[in-house]
């Protein structure tokens, strides 16, 4: 049986035999189709009827759910998440799974399409390392990603010492698409 | 329990799985059943058992039916709302599953379940236990089922897929 306890062990073996399959684009397919519109449709329902409240009451559960170490900030036209532990990327960390390229990418593969949807879109960066930030505002609104320390204070996850260790970082900009990313060194 | 005497390879922080877990599994079967066939998605829970699992088929190998029984006792500990009794005899482990986790909570949700969805354990089950020198098979199914994993070289008949349910919500 296919067990929920290493669910993120098969999960990211199962993007990389996807792509052996049918290549990217079956992985970014299934992404959308797959996840996004099967599997988290509690999440799509929740978030394309309530906007910044259904994304609030979707994550604040789904983390929780999973024993996250996470922050939530919102306000009326942003909500933003700061993720400091991530279970799923960490999961895949200690135990030393890694068959895809970049494992991170399947949260903007199935988030990104149900934002466009909703009519929002994704400022986010990830550092490869279980961290990452997320802030996502109406499409017509052209507000840049806040400062560090402007949305969540203390719990901005830019903040830490370690945000930097990777070496690089995958930053998106006004996204609705895995394609959007583009990989930067950081400063 | 320390990750050197868990029965199990891969694990993690927190005691049980998240159980919504289980409709990004039956989303992944029905969408490889979609895309790539039924042949497709018995390659793919194959492959799985295989690759992925390959950790679980060391264990086995080594350590025989106490090693497989030791792992579904772990395993089932970990799944949120699983009720299974494992119990081994010689060279024989049964797995009397009398709530599978994943069919009670799709069905709790009122998720759509692929029909095949039980195969899986089959198929995934016995890729893992064949280099082991085990086979497996699978009766049941679609909420409560029975598994047997006994050595190959018992000679028992092939898996007679009749013998496991469709899944229904």
């Amino acid at each position: 049986m296919l067990g929920s306890y290493d669910f993120c062990g098969h999960y990211e073996w199962t993007f990389e035999w996807l792509r052996e399959q049918g290549g990217d684009p079956l992985v970014r397919v299934y992404w959308d189709e797959a996840i996004h519109r099967d599997s988290q449709t509690h999440a799509r329902e929740l978030i394309v009827a309530g906007g910044i409240a259904g994304m609030k009451k979707y994550w604040a559960h789904t983390l929780d759910h999973e024993a996250a170490g996470f922050a939530i900030t919102h306000k009326d036209d942003v909500i933003r998440i700061d993720m400091h532990d991530c279970p799923s990327k960490g999961f895949l960390i200690r135990n030393g799974l890694a068959q895809y390229r970049d494992y991170c990418d399947h949260c903007i593969g199935w988030i990104g399409p149900l934002m466009k949807e909703a009519g929002f879109v994704i400022d986010h960066a990830h550092n490869h390392c279980g961290q990452c930030w997320w802030e996502m505002r109406c499409a017509d609104d052209f507000t840049p990603p806040s400062a560090k320390g402007e949305l969540s204070g203390q719990g901005d996850v830019r903040l830490r010492s370690d945000w930097n260790q990777a070496g690089e970082m995958d930053v998106f900009q006004r996204a609705t698409d895995v394609d959007d990313k583009t990989t930067a060194s950081p400063a | 329990m320390a990750p050197d005497k868990n029965p199990l390879p891969y694990t993690d922080t927190k005691p049980v799985g998240a159980a919504d877990f289980y409709f990004a599994i039956n989303a992944t079967f029905r969408f490889v059943l979609r895309k790539l066939g039924a042949d497709g998605l018995r390659r793919y829970w194959t492959h799985m058992g295989t690759h992925y699992h390959a950790p679980v088929t060391a264990r086995w190998s080594a350590g025989g039916a106490s090693a497989i029984a030791a792992h579904w006792r772990a395993f089932f500990a970990a799944e949120p709302g699983a009720e299974v009794e494992v119990s081994e005899r010689g060279d024989i482990v049964r797995l009397e599953v009398k709530v599978c986790p994943a069919i009670s909570h799709l069905r709790a949700n009122r998720r759509e379940i692929v029909p095949c969805y039980c195969q899986h354990c089959y198929f995934v089950s016995e890729a893992i236990a064949a280099p082991a020198g085990f086979t497996v098979r699978v009766s049941g199914g679609n909420g409560s089922c029975r598994q047997i994993f006994q050595r190959r070289d018992a000679q028992l008949p092939p898996q007679d897929f009749a013998q496991i349910k469709e899944a229904t919500c």
